[in-house]
């Protein structure tokens, strides 16, 4: 056996490769040996080597399962028997509101608050909670109502504040959760549990375990698509990283595919002058080929990944400038998500594309739209998000039922957390700030498995407590498996020596008061 | 009570000296049948008693099993006795035990009926039933010593039939009391219940009131405010009754759920004496109030057909037939993918929920021919996408055979709408999407007789409906 490039001892030693063993037992040898790469450069010490390689057989042998191309799912009967039940939903589409939306100013209506206006919340709503250390320190926590009006809307009468009129067009449609709650008071910790399951980095997010799960629905585009919107300088816009859309422990070909928001929506989309189909073509046939002995030599189902996502780059190729060429959409198109979805980057923008990846059979489409973190300056900021973001999530909703495929797509509306109903800094009937809520918020859901009209959960007079039906974030992620004919407790990948799932180890429900 | 008492004594003294001789026999019989027939002369005036009488007689749907036992092994042991005498004579006791325990549940009976205030013609018919029953098992004491001896064998298994039809009767009667009447055949299959129990709910058979509020009237309320009984001179059993009300007054004021007594004496603690169901029956389910009350706040309409923000699950389109198990042809399905590159996809891991038929990936070259191809697996496949391929007219005829097809997508496709009217076989067809396609709204006309078809999709099309603004959904 060749020595792995990256490997520097057992020069003089004998090869296991060269013992007369079965060859399934070199097999496994050879998939032990990047978990041995590793020990080696560090240590260089055998022993170690052997022991990690006992331990972490099981694991590796798993994680070599998900990478081999010969088992991937979307055709025919998978080996992960999935999904479990007809699904309701085919796809997704997660509007990710980054920063955490004031459930207070937009969808909690509480009219008793103006009569409270600049009273302190009393202690006992709070109790004992830990505020973050923006607000800890503050002598008192003056309420803040909301600043716009509230209107009802629909047959359902749900009411909606006035920021939003497109989503109030369509409160019939959607289902609203006021009684979500999560673990985490900031950003980091609490969008990693929205995302992946966990406050900790590692874990697979919920597009990379159904691109897993389900697989694709068109070969020529990624399963799992990532969508960001351009920053608004003015607002406070949270960082967002990769490791929202990680694969985590998965097969990183499941990881979400990122599509730029300036520019080409992917790097280097075109051949170089000069260079044809044909020849890319054949170039990537040779990688492939010295791809495949590498993988045949260190066993590193990485190497399976890199196969995958060069042949999903050539298909991109000419699979991508078909979907965002928007020349061919009918005028009714703008005249529902408005002007502002021409211009890549925008919210209504993504919000067009992501039904262009729907019809075109991309499982899962996330658009995050950053700027949400609402501190100070409420009145100033949150019309502007308003308007940013109101009219692209009502034309999506619209423009998939009216072409019929919202009867098997499910659309999702969330941050990562809600705010707080006291003001942040001083409250003035000018203006107010609101600091990270992590008791209670509300997101919308619309689409195939989810009841339209429907408002689950209650929370207090303050917006601050779950009064009734709670749903905390490890439901909600349940209930989105649900949708997808996914169950989440059987929907599992043995890692670290746990059946590891997006709902973690603790015990998560299907909010069966919302679906159908 | 004094004269029952010394009646049942006299009664159980001729018993004392009915052995002496056959005389004896026929007067304590004669006897008990009389004080057995002057019971249906006990004043049921509906007035409640709350006392020991009361007391007692709630152990009568207890009690009143022993005499069914009995009743039903009386038939089996004479029957199997022909073979086995031994077993005949296990009968003789049997039967008098059988006659015993039913005069003692007639009497614990009463008891509850005369304490518990109950009238109505339910309670009058299961009393009356139970009065049979014990004449009827004296009758068979009487003719069963005949038929030892002589062996005339006609006269008393006819008896016996007859015995165990008033018990199937009586007991019917007993039941609907306490579970109400539709309670045998509320999950009865929808085919059988037409003939069984004619639903005379409301005149809009498929409204939000007949499927689920009547439900539960039906079966929580009825048995005391209904045709047998008519407690607080309330009937809940129809639509008119309901909003009628009774001597407190009414019960459901419409978009006012606190305005009516029923939302209010449901929601009461259970231990408040104005609870309702009274008498330790079965309760609402807080789902079930939430259901009333939410169709009480959409104004209580008799023909609404769903009320605004409530799901019921189960509600709407019934399940549709499972399909075949495809399992054995999952080898040629695979093939089927490799030489078309249209796909066959399980729906899930059930194979009673079908296939999907997949064509994104070779949607350009996807013709009438390489559909025609898949019609071999036509039976299992329930949803075909056929968006943007380059299916025609001739498709159509073909898609006709696909009979358990539940979505069919045709969106962007060259297809005219000329040949819709084959489609209309597809009895299990809800979803169709002819997006930008060249139909006209004539076209559509034969699409409306398809009983399950619940979404139609126009957009784009010149059939399109006037938009409204967010909807171009038309639904029949």
């Amino acid at each position: 056996m060749k020595q792995h490039p990256l490997c520097s001892d057992c020069e003089d030693k004998i090869s296991p490769m060269d013992l007369p063993i079965p060859s399934g037992m070199k097999k496994e040898w050879a998939a032990c040996e990047s978990r041995r790469q590793f020990l080696g450069r560090t240590g260089k010490v055998l022993g170690w080597a052997a022991l990690a390689s006992l331990l972490g057989e099981a694991s590796l042998h798993y994680r070599a399962f998900a990478s081999d191309p010969n088992l991937q799912t979307g055709s025919g009967i998978n080996n992960l028997a999935l999904p479990h039940f007809a699904p309701k939903a085919k796809r997704a589409i997660y509007l990710f509101m980054s920063g955490a939306p004031p459930q207070v100013d937009l969808f909690d209506y509480k009219p008793n608050l103006v009569a409270q206006f600049n009273n302190d919340m009393p202690a006992s709503v709070r109790g004992n909670q830990q505020l973050t250390g923006m607000t800890a320190g503050q002598a008192r926590f003056p309420i803040a109502p909301a600043h716009w009006p509230f209107s009802q809307h629909g047959q359902t009468g749900t009411w909606i504040s006035d920021l939003l009129p497109y989503t109030a067009r369509m409160a019939d449609d959607l289902t609203f959760i006021k009684s979500t709650n999560t673990d985490a008071i900031n950003h980091e910790p609490a969008i990693m549990l929205m995302n992946t399951g966990s406050m900790n980095s590692g874990k697979p997010c919920l597009g990379a375990w159904l691109a897993y799960g389900l697989g694709n629905m068109n070969d020529n585009l990624p399963t799992f698509v990532v969508l960001q919107t351009k920053t608004n300088p003015k607002e406070n816009n949270q960082p967002v990283s990769s490791r929202l859309w990680s694969s985590g422990f998965l097969s990183s070909e499941f990881s979400g595919i990122g599509l730029r928001s300036v520019g080409d929506p992917v790097l280097y989309l075109q051949d170089p002058a000069g260079v044809d189909r044909d020849t890319r073509r054949k170039m990537l046939d040779a990688v492939e080929e010295i791809n495949r002995q590498t993988l045949a030599e260190v066993g590193d189902p990485e190497t399976n990944s890199r196969i995958a996502q060069y042949e999903m780059a050539f298909r991109m190729q000419s699979s991508v400038p078909e979907l965002t060429d928007l020349s061919n959409e009918p005028e009714s198109t703008w005249d529902l998500y408005g002007p502002e979805a021409k211009s890549p980057g925008t919210f209504a923008y993504n919000c067009l594309l992501a039904r262009r990846m729907a019809e075109r059979g991309v499982r899962f489409t996330q658009i995050y739209k950053r700027g949400w973190d609402v501190h100070d300056n409420v009145v100033g900021n949150l019309p502007v998000l308003c308007q940013e973001t109101d009219r692209g999530s009502y034309a999506l909703v619209t423009d998939l039922r009216r072409r019929g495929l919202l009867d098997d797509t499910l659309v999702i509306w969330a941050g990562e957390f809600g705010r707080t109903v006291y003001s942040q800094g001083g409250l003035s009937q000018e203006n107010y700030g609101r600091d990270h809520h992590p008791r209670c918020f509300t997101v919308w859901m619309a689409g195939a498995g989810v009841r339209p009209g429907v408002t689950y959960g209650e929370t207090d007079e303050y917006s601050y407590n779950v009064v009734k039906d709670p749903v905390h974030v490890r439901d909600f992620n349940a209930t989105i498996l649900h949708c997808l004919g996914i169950d989440h407790n059987k929907f599992t990948y043995k890692f670290q020596g746990l059946d590891q799932k997006l709902t973690s180890p603790v015990p998560a429900f299907v909010v069966q008061g919302i679906v159908t | 009570m004094s004269v029952a008492t010394r009646v049942a004594s006299s009664a159980g003294s001729l018993w004392q000296r009915a052995h002496q001789g056959r005389r004896g026999w026929i007067g304590a019989g004669c006897a008990t049948a009389l004080i057995l027939l002057s019971l249906l002369f006990v004043p049921l005036d509906g007035r409640a008693r709350a006392d020991w009488l009361q007391f007692l007689g709630r152990f009568h749907p207890l009690l009143v099993h022993l005499p069914i036992g009995l009743i039903v092994l009386l038939p089996v042991l004479e029957t199997w006795g022909l073979r086995r005498p031994s077993l005949r004579e296990a009968a003789g006791l049997v039967l008098q035990l059988a006659l015993a325990t039913c005069l003692v549940a007639i009497l614990f009976g009463l008891l509850l009926a005369y304490g518990g205030g109950e009238s109505g013609s339910t309670v009058t018919r299961h009393l009356r039933g139970g009065i049979l029953l014990a004449i009827e098992l004296l009758f068979c004491m009487a003719v069963r010593r005949t038929w030892l001896q002589t062996r005339h064998w006609r006269a008393y298994f006819t008896l016996l039939a007859a015995l165990l039809l008033t018990l199937v009767w009586t007991a019917h009667q007993g039941g609907s009391l306490t579970h109400g009447s539709g309670y045998l055949t509320h999950y009865l299959p929808p085919a059988l219940k037409r003939y069984v129990a004619p639903s005379a709910v409301s005149s809009h058979p498929n409204s939000f009131f007949a499927k689920h509020i009547y439900s539960v009237l039906d079966t929580k309320c009825v048995s005391c405010h209904g045709t047998n009984k008519e407690q607080g001179g309330l009937r809940l059993d129809s639509y008119e009754s309901l909003m009628t009300g009774g001597k407190d007054g009414i019960v459901i004021a419409p978009y006012n759920p606190d305005g009516g007594l029923l939302l209010r004496k449901v929601t009461l603690p259970p231990s408040d004496p104005h609870f309702m169901p009274a008498e330790g029956r079965t309760p609402l389910t807080p789902d079930e109030i939430a259901r009333i009350r939410a169709w009480v706040l959409a104004g209580a309409s008799p023909d609404a057909a769903s009320v605004p923000g409530l799901f019921i699950a189960g509600d709407g389109e019934e399940a549709p037939p499972p399909v075949g198990d495809y399992s054995a042809l999952m080898g040629e399905i695979q093939q089927m993918q490799r030489l078309q590159g249209a796909k066959l996809i399980p729906v899930s891991t059930k194979p009673a929920d079908g296939l999907i038929l997949r064509t994104t990936d070779v949607a350009v070259t996807f013709d009438d021919s390489q559909l025609a191809k898949f019609q071999r697996f036509a039976p299992f496949i329930v949803e075909a996408e056929l968006g943007r391929t380059a299916v025609t007219d001739d498709s159509i005829a073909t898609l006709a055979q696909f009979k358990n097809l539940r979505a069919l997508h045709l969106e962007g496709t060259a297809v005219t709408g000329r040949t819709l009217g084959k489609l209309s076989s597809l009895s299990q067809l809800s979803y169709l999407n002819l997006s930008a396609t060249k139909v006209t709204k004539e076209d559509l006309t034969p699409l409306k007789s398809m009983p399950k078809l619940r979404h139609l999709y126009l957009f784009n099309t010149s059939a399109e409906p006037a938009a409204a603004d967010n909807g171009i959904r038309s639904t029949q």
